[in-house]
């Protein structure tokens, strides 16, 4: 192709200069105080292991000292997962735009499926333990239903009430969990649930919770979104 | 040698060049591509360069993730700091939303008119 014709040397000039003012601009900024002891980060360090007893500091500020953030990210995931729902619909007339006919994935899927599933409830549940949580397992699940997608073309179709059952109920337990978290304790997804020790699969108060229903409403979303890009071909 | 390499401020220097070449190669994707699914890779690009850089730029030597393991079992000052990791999270997850929003829209588009090149675009009628 000519490449010399479609990349001008004014463009290159000008993403130069924006490239360079954007890093230096960023790098200012994170230079800034960020070498004192008294950082953000080590106070929430400090504090962990009293107020969330999760042996992820990530994970609990993720979901407990930032929340309200979790709940606004979850939403802007389901606000473009509904428009893209509106765009394209009737699913049940559309078919696959892959369509492989290969024995040894047909064979394979049937064993790989539940492992990936299984994983992704792993990964999900274990996520104040370990790395992962809650979108990483949601991920790993829709993972699975991309296999799933891949290997039984047409024969695969999933049932769109039971997606929308999954989404609906675990997005509301995650606010009610916040506003449980008003009444019986001091703040919105403050920690009403004994703590446990460090370590353990029964600790960190609310975390885990938590990241049930951000997994649970993460896969599902996810395992939507694949079938709206896969299956787009029109039947007739 | 190597130890001389397994400096902070060398690790850092690489990821601020590193991810100033991904933003750059991004931004001249965004803005030199015809294509559309193109274009909005290209913006996911030079986002992604951003994740490495701030990521990238709390990493120091000698300091350990914060999860307690067998070998760390107790939070310090000897951990990264995780805010950044928390919100880089936030920001990936945004970032996921968005392409996928852009890129339903370029496949509606595509349905309706048949193209994807911008400079074929005549919707509004700019070149009547």
């Amino acid at each position: 192709m000519n490449l010399k014709k479609e990349i001008r040397i004014e463009t290159i000039v000008v993403s130069l200069v924006i490239s360079l003012m954007t890093i230096l601009l960023l790098s200012i900024l994170l230079n800034f105080d960020v070498s004192t002891t008294n950082s953000l980060g080590s106070e929430l360090l400090n504090i962990n292991e009293s107020t969330t007893q999760s042996a992820n500091a990530v994970t609990s500020v993720v979901t407990y000292f930032r929340g309200f953030d979790t709940l606004g990210e979850v939403t802007i995931l389901f606000l473009s997962i509904f428009g893209i729902s509106l765009g394209l619909d009737n699913m049940n007339k559309k078919s696959n735009i892959f369509s492989y006919e290969n024995r040894l994935l047909k064979i394979g899927v049937e064993v790989l499926f539940p492992l990936i599933i299984l994983f992704g409830f792993y990964i999900i549940i274990h996520g104040h333990l370990s790395p992962g949580g809650g979108f990483q397992g949601g991920v790993i699940i829709a993972s699975g239903f991309l296999l799933m997608f891949l290997a039984k073309n047409d024969d695969f179709r999933l049932n769109h009430k039971i997606i929308t059952l999954c989404e609906s109920f675990s997005g509301a337990g995650f606010i009610l969990v916040g506003i449980l978290g008003v009444l019986l304790a001091d703040r919105f997804f403050g920690n009403f649930l004994p703590l446990g020790s460090v370590g353990d699969l029964f600790s960190g108060g609310l975390i885990p919770l938590i990241y049930i229903f951000v997994g649970i409403k993460v896969s599902a979303e996810i395992t939507a979104l694949v079938e709206y890009f896969i299956r787009i071909k029109d039947v007739g | 040698m190597l130890d001389s390499f397994n400096q902070t401020p060398f690790l850092h220097g690489v990821i601020t060049i590193g991810s100033f070449l991904l933003l750059t190669i991004g931004l001249i994707g965004a803005l030199s591509k015809k294509n559309l699914f193109k274009i909005f890779l290209s913006l996911s690009i030079a986002e992604a360069s951003l994740f490495i850089y701030f990521i990238g730029m709390h990493f120091e030597v000698g300091k350990v993730a914060p999860i307690l393991s067998k070998e760390v079992d107790k939070f310090s000052s000897n951990m990264v700091d995780p805010v950044p990791q928390a919100m880089i999270l936030t920001t990936i997850v945004i970032a996921i939303a968005v392409l996928s929003l852009a890129l339903s829209f370029v496949i509606n588009y595509f349905k309706l008119t048949n193209n994807l090149r911008i400079d074929e675009m005549d919707e509004l009628g700019e070149s009547r």
